[in-house]
C-alpha cells in the first residue's frame, strides 16, 4: 500500500508539473520577428539588466527610476536631457526661450511648438490635445496618481492653441519648468474612452500593457518578474539601428555581475563600486559613471528630539572635521567618487567657492572642547552629566552599514560614540503621519542619498521653514527641522529666477549657509555606475535621462 | 471517513480566519508602503497625504481589515480631501472573491499571483521530483551498506550538502558552470533568466535555464531527505518480517521494494506532505539569484515595499494549501497503514 501512496504522491507532483508547464507555456509565443533589416539576418537585440522591476509603466502611477528611464524608449516628453545635461528637443520642435518667443516677458507663460511629424505608434498624430488631456488626468481627483508636482502648486493652466501649439501658464515665473513639465504625454485617443468607461485610469490596462506609445521603440510585452520587451516603432520619425530592447529583471547584484562577465547582458546598472575594478579588467565592457544628482550626505537634526550636542553648531563642525570622508571614498568606494561640497555638486549650480570641509581631527577636538564637551575617564566626552553618544541612523544599504562601522572607529579617539541604527527603507522613509524614524526626528545624524526633486534642476524645498513636519503639516519634507528665514528667502528667490547666471549666484549664497550652519555634510557623490558591452557603440548615458539617444545606438 | 473530512474542513474555517487576523495585524506593523513608492526618494509630502486617502491607508487598522475581508462598496469615502464622503468604494473583499489590488503596481493580486505560480510550480516541482528520486536512491543504497566506506562517504557528503548556505551554493554553481565554463570553452549553462530572449521561450530553453536553480534547490534537500530514508530503512530491514521473507527465499530485490520500502516510506510521506504546500511559496533565495520569476521573489519584492494586499494574498494561499495538504496527508495515512482509522 505504501507504494500506492508513493505513486499517488508522484502522480500529484507530476500533475502539478504538467500544469505548471502548460500554464507557463501559455504566453509562449517566441515573438515574431519585426521587419528584420534583411531576410537573412535575425533581428538585432540588446539586453539590459535591471536589479529592480518597474512597478508600473504609466508615469502617472510611478516615479520609480527604473520605470522612468524606460520612457526614452517608448514614451517621450517635450524634451530630454543629454549626457551634458542640456535639453534636447523631442516632441517639441525647439526649446522655448526668451529669444525665440517661447518665454513671455513676465516669465509666466511658456509657449511650445510641437513637431508636426510626431505620431503615436498606431499612426495617430500627437497633438496639443494629448498634452491638455495629460494635465487633466494628473489633476483629476478620481486618479490616485503618484505625483501632481508641479501642476498642483505652480501651473495655472495648460491650453492648446491649435493642433501643434501648447501654452503653459504659471502663477509666478517658475524656474524649474524645463525639467518638470510634460516629461511624458498620454495618448488621449486610447485613454479617454477608458476614463469615460471606468471613471478612473487607476486600473487601466495601458498602465501595464501600453501597446501605444511615442518613441523610437514600442512596448511589446512584459512578463512579471522576468522581462520587458520593446521593438522598433515603424511610425517614429527616426528609425533606430537596433530592432529590439530586452530588459531582464535580475534582482541579485552578484548574479548581475556574473551575467555581465558571461556576456549574457549588454548593459548593466547599479553596479557596486567594489565590483568596478574586476569589471574593468574584463575587457569586454566599458564601465561608465554618470552623475545622477544623488549625493550621499549626513543630515543633522535641528529638532527638539535631537541630542543637545547636535544642536550646537560647533559640535556639528567638529563632526565634519573629524569625519575623514576621503577614507570612505578611497577605501569603500575605491577612489571612484569624491566627497561633495554641496548637495548640488557636479552641477552648474555648484559654486567653485565652496569646498568640502577638510579632515582636521585636531580642530575637531578643539571645537568639542570649546563647546564644553570634555573628555571623560571612560574615553567618551561629557557635558552636564550627558555623554556624547549620537544616534547615527540609516537604511540597510551595504555601503552605508560599512560606513557606519568605519565612522564609529574613526571617532573613537575624539571621544565621540555612535549608536548605529538601521531600518529598512519602508520604515526609514516612512512619513510623519506613519511615525517615520527620520520624519519624526528620532535621530541625531541620518545618512541617505538625496537629489533635487526635479533633477537636473536644482530646486528643492527640503530646508525651508514651512516644510517642517508638524501634526498640522504632516506632509513637510524638511526632516532636518531646520528653520532660517534668510535661507527661505533665497530659496524663494531662486525658484522664480529664470535667468541662469542670476540663479547660480543665488545658489552660491544658499550653499554658503548650508555649510556654515552645517545642515548637511556631503559624504560621497552617489553616481550611477553602468557597464556597457563593447559590442555597442554610441551609447551616451546621461545622468538625467540615461537612454536619451537610444535611437542612435549601434550594435556590431 | 466523509464525516471526518467534512469535520476537518469546518475546523479549518475558524483557523484560517484567525490566521488572517494575525497576519493582517503583523502586516500593518511593517512600514509605510508609500515610503518606497517614489523609488530612490520618498514621494513629496502633499502627494503622500493624498495617496493615503485615495488608497484607504488613512483608515484605522480594523477598518482596513474589514475592507480586505468584506470589501468597502457599502460605504462612502472622501476622495476629494474636503472631509465630505462622496463616493462609494469599489472593493468587494476576499470573502466575495476579491483578493485586492497591489498598492505598488495597482494590479489585482490574483492576476499577479497567477502569473508567477506556474513558474514556481515548474521549478519547485521539478526540484521535488529530483530530490525524491535521488534521496531514495542514496538513502536506500547507504542503508543497505551501513558502515561501509561508501556509507561513510555518503554520510559525510550529506552533512556537507546540508550545511551549504543556499546563496553561496547558487553563486558558486553560477560562477563555475556559467561564467568559467564559458570562459574555458566548455559547454556552459546560462546565468540568469528562464530563456534566451534571442531564441524565445521553448521547452529546451526552459529546461536548460532550470538546471542550475534545480541543482541548487536539490543539494540541501537531498542531503536531508536521504538521511531520513536511510534511518527508516535501517529500522525496517532489521525487523522480523524481513528475515521471514528472506527465509522464504524471496528474491532480495522483491524484499527490498515490496516489503522494506513500503513500510519505510511512512515518515517520508509525512515529510512530503508538509513540504508540498510550501512549494507554492517558492524559493526566495534561489529565485532571486537566478532571476527566476516565481512566487518567492514576488513575496520578497513586496515585503520590502510593505505591499500588504499582495503579501496577504500569498500568505493566505499558502495557509489554505497547508490546511488542504494536512487533510490529504491524513487521508493518505489510512491507505498506507490500515491500523490508522478516523471515526
Amino acid at each position: 500500500m505504501s507504494s500506492k501512496s508513493r505513486t499517488r504522491h508522484f502522480g500529484l507532483v507530476a500533475v502539478l508539473l504538467l500544469l505548471a508547464f502548460a500554464l507557463s507555456a501559455c504566453p509562449a509565443q517566441p515573438v515574431a520577428p519585426v521587419q528584420p533589416p534583411s531576410e537573412a539576418e535575425p533581428p538585432s537585440l540588446v539586453t539590459i539588466t535591471f536589479v529592480q522591476e518597474p512597478d508600473n509603466l504609466s508615469p502617472l502611477y510611478t516615479t520609480m527610476w527604473f520605470s522612468g528611464i524606460l520612457n526614452d524608449f517608448w514614451l517621450l516628453g517635450l524634451w530630454n536631457f543629454n549626457d551634458n545635461l542640456e535639453p534636447t528637443p523631442q516632441l517639441a520642435r525647439e526649446i522655448p526661450s526668451a529669444a525665440n518667443g517661447g518665454i513671455s516677458e513676465d516669465g509666466r507663460t511658456i509657449t511650445i511648438h510641437l513637431r508636426e511629424d510626431a505620431r503615436w505608434s498606431d499612426g495617430t498624430p500627437v497633438t496639443a490635445a494629448d498634452f491638455v488631456f495629460t494635465y487633466e488626468m494628473i489633476m483629476d481627483e478620481r486618479n490616485a496618481v503618484i505625483s501632481r508636482h508641479p501642476y498642483d502648486q505652480f501651473v495655472a493652466g495648460v491650453e492648446a492653441a491649435g493642433d501643434h501649439t501648447l501654452v503653459v501658464t504659471f502663477h509666478e515665473p517658475y524656474a524649474p519648468w524645463l525639467s518638470s513639465i510634460f516629461t511624458y504625454v498620454l495618448p488621449k485617443h486610447i485613454l479617454e474612452p477608458v476614463m469615460k468607461a471606468n471613471g478612473t485610469l487607476d486600473g487601466a490596462d495601458w498602465n501595464r500593457n501600453p501597446t501605444v506609445g511615442v518613441g523610437p521603440y514600442v512596448f511589446k510585452e512584459w512578463e512579471s518578474g522576468s522581462h520587458l520587451l520593446f521593438e522598433r516603432n515603424p511610425n517614429h520619425w527616426q528609425q533606430p539601428n537596433i530592432d529590439r530592447i530586452f530588459i531582464r529583471i535580475t534582482p541579485d547584484d552578484a548574479a548581475q555581475v556574473a551575467a555581465i562577465k558571461a556576456g549574457d547582458t549588454d548593459i548593466g546598472v547599479f553596479i557596486s563600486f567594489s565590483d568596478v575594478p574586476e569589471l574593468e579588467a574584463l575587457g569586454t565592457v566599458n564601465v561608465v559613471s554618470t552623475p545622477s544628482g544623488f549625493m550621499e550626505g549626513w543630515f543633522f537634526n535641528f529638532g527638539e528630539q535631537a541630542h543637545p550636542a547636535i544642536r550646537d553648531r560647533n559640535v556639528r563642525w567638529a563632526l565634519a572635521h573629524g569625519f575623514d570622508r576621503w577614507q570612505i571614498t578611497q577605501d569603500l568606494l575605491l577612489g571612484l567618487s569624491e566627497p561633495p561640497a554641496s548637495p548640488w555638486d557636479l552641477s552648474p549650480y555648484a559654486s567653485p567657492n565652496i569646498q568640502p570641509v577638510p579632515y582636521d581631527p585636531e580642530r575637531a577636538a578643539q571645537l568639542l572642547d570649546e563647546a564644553g564637551w570634555v573628555m571623560d575617564a571612560d574615553g567618551v566626552r561629557e557635558k552636564d552629566g550627558e555623554k556624547l553618544i549620537l544616534r547615527y541612523v540609516t537604511n540597510m544599504r551595504r555601503l552605508r552599514l560599512d560606513t557606519q562601522v568605519v565612522v564609529q572607529d574613526m571617532f573613537r579617539d575624539l571621544g565621540v560614540r555612535f549608536e548605529l541604527i538601521n531600518h529598512p527603507s519602508d520604515i526609514f522613509f516612512a512619513s510623519y503621519a506613519e511615525g517615520g524614524v527620520i520624519a519624526t526626528g528620532q535621530y541625531d545624524i541620518a545618512q541617505w542619498s538625496s537629489q533635487p526633486e526635479a533633477y537636473p534642476d536644482p530646486d528643492t524645498s527640503r530646508w525651508t521653514c514651512r516644510e517642517i513636519p508638524t501634526p498640522d503639516n504632516p506632509a513637510g519634507s524638511n526632516w532636518n527641522f531646520y528653520c532660517n528665514p534668510e535661507l527661505d528667502e533665497l530659496f524663494a528667490r531662486q525658484a522664480v529666477t529664470v535667468d541662469m547666471e542670476a540663479r547660480i549666484a543665488l545658489f552660491e549664497e544658499i550653499e554658503k549657509i548650508i555649510q556654515e550652519d552645517m545642515i548637511w555634510l556631503g559624504v560621497w557623490q552617489d553616481n550611477d555606475i553602468w557597464t556597457v558591452s563593447k559590442r555597442l557603440s554610441n551609447v551616451r548615458l546621461s545622468g538625467a535621462d540615461p537612454f536619451w539617444n537610444a535611437a542612435n545606438w549601434t550594435l556590431e | 471517513m466523509t464525516r471526518y473530512i467534512i469535520r476537518r474542513i469546518l475546523q479549518a474555517i475558524p483557523l484560517l480566519f484567525i490566521i488572517s487576523v494575525i497576519l493582517f495585524a503583523l502586516m500593518m506593523n511593517m512600514g509605510d508602503p508609500l515610503a518606497t513608492l517614489g523609488g530612490r526618494q520618498p514621494p513629496r509630502g502633499e502627494d503622500r497625504l493624498r495617496l493615503a486617502r485615495q488608497l484607504g491607508l488613512d483608515q484605522p487598522i480594523y477598518m482596513q481589515y474589514i475592507f480586505w475581508l468584506v470589501g468597502n462598496d457599502w460605504m462612502r469615502f472622501d476622495t476629494t480631501g474636503d472631509g465630505v464622503p462622496n463616493t462609494y468604494g469599489t472593493r468587494r473583499g476576499i470573502l466575495r472573491g476579491d483578493w485586492g489590488t497591489s498598492l505598488v503596481t495597482r494590479r489585482p493580486v490574483v492576476e499577479m499571483i497567477w502569473q508567477r505560480l506556474p513558474n514556481t510550480l515548474l521549478l519547485m516541482g521539478t526540484a521535488q521530483v529530483v530530490i525524491i528520486v535521488f534521496s531514495l536512491a542514496i538513502g536506500i543504497y547507504s542503508a543497505l551498506r551501513q558502515y561501509s566506506i561508501t556509507d561513510h562517504v555518503i554520510t559525510t557528503g550529506a552533512f556537507i550538502g546540508y550545511s551549504m548556505p543556499i546563496f553561496w551554493l547558487a553563486l558558486m554553481l553560477m560562477y563555475i558552470f556559467a561564467v568559467n565554463f564559458k570562459k574555458w570553452g566548455l559547454p556552459y549553462f546560462p546565468t540568469v533568466g528562464m530563456y534566451d530572449p534571442a531564441v524565445g521561450r521553448t521547452f529546451s530553453q526552459v529546461v536548460w535555464h532550470m538546471a542550475l536553480p534545480v541543482a541548487t534547490l536539490s543539494v540541501t534537500a537531498i542531503a536531508a531527505y536521504s538521511r531520513y530514508i536511510r534511518a527508516s530503512m535501517l529500522e525496517v530491514i532489521n525487523q522480523d518480517y524481513i528475515r521471514t521473507a528472506r527465509s522464504k527465499g524471496l528474491p532480495e530485490r522483491f524484499i527490498l521494494w515490496r516489503h522494506a520500502l513500503k513500510n519505510a516510506s511512512l515518515p517520508l510521506v509525512t515529510l512530503i506532505g508538509l513540504d508540498l504546500p510550501l512549494l507554492l511559496a517558492g524559493a526566495v533565495v534561489t529565485e532571486r539569484i537566478f532571476a527566476w520569476p516565481g512566487m518567492g521573489r514576488l513575496f520578497l519584492d513586496h515585503v520590502e515595499r510593505a505591499d500588504y494586499p499582495v503579501l496577504m494574498g500569498i500568505l493566505m494561499l499558502v495557509s489554505i494549501a497547508v490546511v488542504v495538504f494536512q487533510i490529504l496527508t491524513d487521508i493518505v495515512y489510512t491507505y498506507l497503514d490500515p491500523r490508522i482509522r478516523y471515526s
